[in-house]
């Protein structure tokens, strides 16, 4: 959350109070009731469970019923699961992947969306729809597609590879997972590369005119240098989303074909599934932690960016 | 306004908070079933509207008794909190079979009714799990799945149903020859090649139930070395499995799902169909007077070794955590009144658990009768799998084209690795 509010540029110095002649400033209690609720929330629904999560995860629990201490032995088992290890490396790679196929695409197209273009609004709205329509709702109609009108197109054209579909194809699959995941992500991050691009004033590219940089030079030295908290943010919130890939996978491919697709999420809902509920809290437990250690370094990576 | 103090917010926190949780468990309770009301679970979504015609008959038979049907609650959940329902009919698989080997479920051997299940239908109960000294499941419906064949063709062609492996591939080949798809594949849906493919191959040559005996025993020792393993005792029907697929299958089946392969089949685009009775209500709906029949996989050469496949569609339990496990026993004595059970099983093609049951009469079905009387059947190999190992996925991918030998070897590895830690 704080990288979102960092993100803009930051306000101007008369608009932010003084400071109290005490050096102290008074808090209204007001602002704590604001944030009771949703404290309360959090803690009972997210902190509370994920600690009896990992409490778990030293046990042989199956979710209900007896259960022993076992130590470390779920963690040792995790390392050396292929199945584990093999959904890690599909996640990680996948997460990756999305995030610059997103980013480039959406920043390219906000740059065409803010030039000055005809039909501009209609086409921001056209873009934007993807954003609204359920994930699980994308996944079946491209499945279809896919599986369907890309194969009939290929057979018409006499084009090989097009005529199977890719999702049924242990090597391809995960490119199909990428294109729909991308469809749905681009009018998020666009938006915000939107926002971006209209906060930077005219007069900057004025100057630059009158100094003979060309198109090109703009985009490099002041585009997108001035973008960069924002390719942080999208960048940080794309990878959190990637890394939690379920709805979209379940709907193309539900991990297959085999085991080719099978995201670090969809293993530890089988703990619930399947009765593996211990093993799998060990596993989230380490899922939490690597994700908590990739937002940290981000963290940095952008409070450098924006101290700058 | 003075600054209010750390503690101070502290217990305004503290107390927000117990007094949510207070909160919580009062609604907790008021949802609890009271003492004359039985929580009725039932999730199949094909019998919903039986019982809920027959609770409201029953409800207005008698005043001791009110029944509340509960279709969607998460039964784990209600387990691990001490509030699961008061009666249960669902499908009895590796799941509830937790259940009721940690003694979640209460013991109804002293009833009647328990005393009318076919000794050997009880006894798939028993294969998942047992608890020392007690019946707490009865079965109420068996579903008998095999080959479904388009009779049309059949006769078209001149063929009958084969018996042996060879007799199978050599209607496969006539059928090929003449330009007819023998079998329609829907890989697409992970489930269609666990069920149908996989567990006709392995349950036509393999004894599973006494295989899944010995690889419960041997738990870690599963590999390479051990006396029986997936890749051992499973390379010969697998094996077969692929190569029925290769050379008899519809070239697009990767692509198909479930939905698509009822459409093609009651279209006649293929003989044979890997798919069980839930399958010929969805043909239906497409071509009602298609003439179809069953009959198991052959996998050997003897037809003395035909069996098919069965998996108990619903069963009766009701747990030891239910306040009105009286009430319960009430309603459940009314379910397994007998004509209440034939009416359920004539009208979802599913085949009675007691010893005076109506026979099945729907010719679709017929074909596996013999064989479910004679008790020449086994529950699904892909089923006495937990949950948690991809096992559908792992036979979705030896259907698509893997090495089988090295599936089968992942199976082992990680069912040794689940030994370990559980």
């Amino acid at each position: 959350m704080t990288t979102v509010i960092a993100a803009p540029p930051p306000p101007t110095r008369d608009t932010v109070p003084p400071p109290s002649p005490s050096g102290k400033r008074r808090v209204e209690p007001i602002y704590y009731a604001f944030l009771l609720p949703s404290l309360v929330i959090f803690t009972l629904a997210i902190t509370v469970p994920a600690i009896i999560g990992i409490f778990f995860s030293f046990t042989n629990s199956i979710g209900f019923g007896d259960w022993d201490f076992i130590g470390l032995v779920n963690y040792a088992a995790l390392f050396s699961d292929p199945a584990i290890l093999q959904s890690y490396l599909f996640t990680f790679s996948f997460a990756v992947t999305t995030v610059i196929v997103v980013n480039v695409l959406a920043f390219l197209l906000a740059v065409g969306l803010t030039a000055r273009i005809r039909a501009k609004t209609a086409l921001r709205t056209v873009f934007v729809i993807p954003m609204v329509v359920s994930g699980i709702i994308i996944a079946y109609v491209f499945s279809f597609l896919f599986s369907n009108s890309v194969p009939a197109l290929g057979q018409a054209l006499g084009i090989d590879w097009l005529s199977e579909s890719i999702l049924a194809n242990p090597d391809l699959a995960w490119i199909g997972i990428v294109i729909v995941t991308a469809w749905q992500s681009i009018p998020g991050t666009l938006l915000i590369y939107i926002a971006g691009l209209l906060s930077i004033p005219g007069d900057v590219y004025e100057a630059a005119d009158l100094d003979g940089a060309s198109k090109r030079q703009q985009l490099w030295r002041i585009t997108l240098p001035l973008v960069s908290g924002y390719v942080v943010i999208n960048v940080i919130l794309g990878l959190k989303n990637f890394l939690n890939a379920y709805d979209i996978i379940i709907g193309l491919t539900n991990g297959g074909p085999g085991t080719a697709t099978r995201s670090i999420p969809m293993t530890i809902i089988t703990g619930f599934t399947g009765g593996d509920y211990a093993y799998q809290m060990a596993n989230a437990a380490m899922f939490f932690i690597i994700v908590v250690v990739i937002s940290v370094i981000q963290l940095r990576i952008s409070r450098g960016r924006n101290s700058v | 306004m003075p600054r209010p103090s750390p503690r101070r917010i502290a217990r305004t926190i503290a107390a927000a908070v117990a007094l949510t949780i207070a909160g919580s468990t009062l609604a907790g309770c008021a949802s609890a079933s009271s003492a004359d009301t039985v929580q009725f679970h039932l999730s199949k979504p094909e019998a919903i509207p039986y019982f809920r015609e027959l609770i409201q008959q029953y409800n207005a038979s008698q005043s001791d008794v009110n029944v509340v049907l509960d279709t969607s609650s998460n039964l784990q959940a209600g387990f691990l909190r001490g509030n699961p329902p008061d009666l249960g009919l669902l499908n009895y698989n590796m799941e509830m079979a937790r259940f009721m080997e940690r003694g979640a479920l209460s013991d109804l051997s002293d009833m009647p009714e328990s005393e009318r299940i076919l000794p050997e239908v009880q006894d798939l109960v028993d294969q998942y799990a047992t608890y020392p000294g007690r019946t707490s499941v009865l079965p109420y419906s068996v579903m008998a799945a095999s080959v479904i064949y388009n009779q049309e063709i059949f006769d078209e062609q001149g063929l009958e149903v084969p018996e042996t492996w060879d007799e199978l591939i050599a209607v496969c080949d006539q059928l090929t020859a003449a330009g007819i798809t023998p079998f329609y594949g829907t890989f697409r849906d992970p489930w269609t090649v666990a069920q149908g493919w996989f567990d006709y191959t392995v349950g036509g040559e393999v004894d599973v139930a006494g295989f899944y005996d010995e690889m419960n025993e041997l738990g870690t020792e599963v590999g390479p070395q051990s006396p029986v393993s997936f890749e051992k005792t499973f390379a010969q029907p697998v094996d077969r499995m692929q190569q029925l697929i290769t050379d008899y299958a519809n070239p697009d089946a990767a692509s198909r799902t479930y939905g698509d392969g009822n459409l093609a089949f009651a279209e006649g685009e293929a003989a044979m169909y890997m798919q069980g009775p839930w399958a010929l209500g969805e043909i239906a709906k497409t071509s009602p007077d298609l003439a179809l029949g069953t009959f198991p996989l052959p996998m050997t050469d003897d037809a003395d070794d035909l069996e098919v496949r069965v998996n108990i569609d619903l069963a009766a339990w009701i747990p030891e955590a239910s306040d009105n496990q009286e009430g319960a026993r009430a309603f459940l004595s009314y379910l397994f009144e007998q004509d209440v059970m034939d009416e359920y099983n004539a009208a979802q093609l599913g085949y009675g658990t007691t010893v005076d049951a109506a026979p099945v009469t729907d010719p679709r079905i017929l074909g596996m009768k013999d064989y479910y009387d004679e008790a020449a059947f086994y529950q699904g190999a892909s089923k006495a799998i937990p949950l948690t190992i991809p096992t559908e996925n792992y036979t979705q991918s030896i259907a698509l084209g893997d090495d089988p030998a090295g599936v089968l070897r992942t199976l082992d590895a990680d069912w040794a690795r689940l030994a370990l830690r559980q």
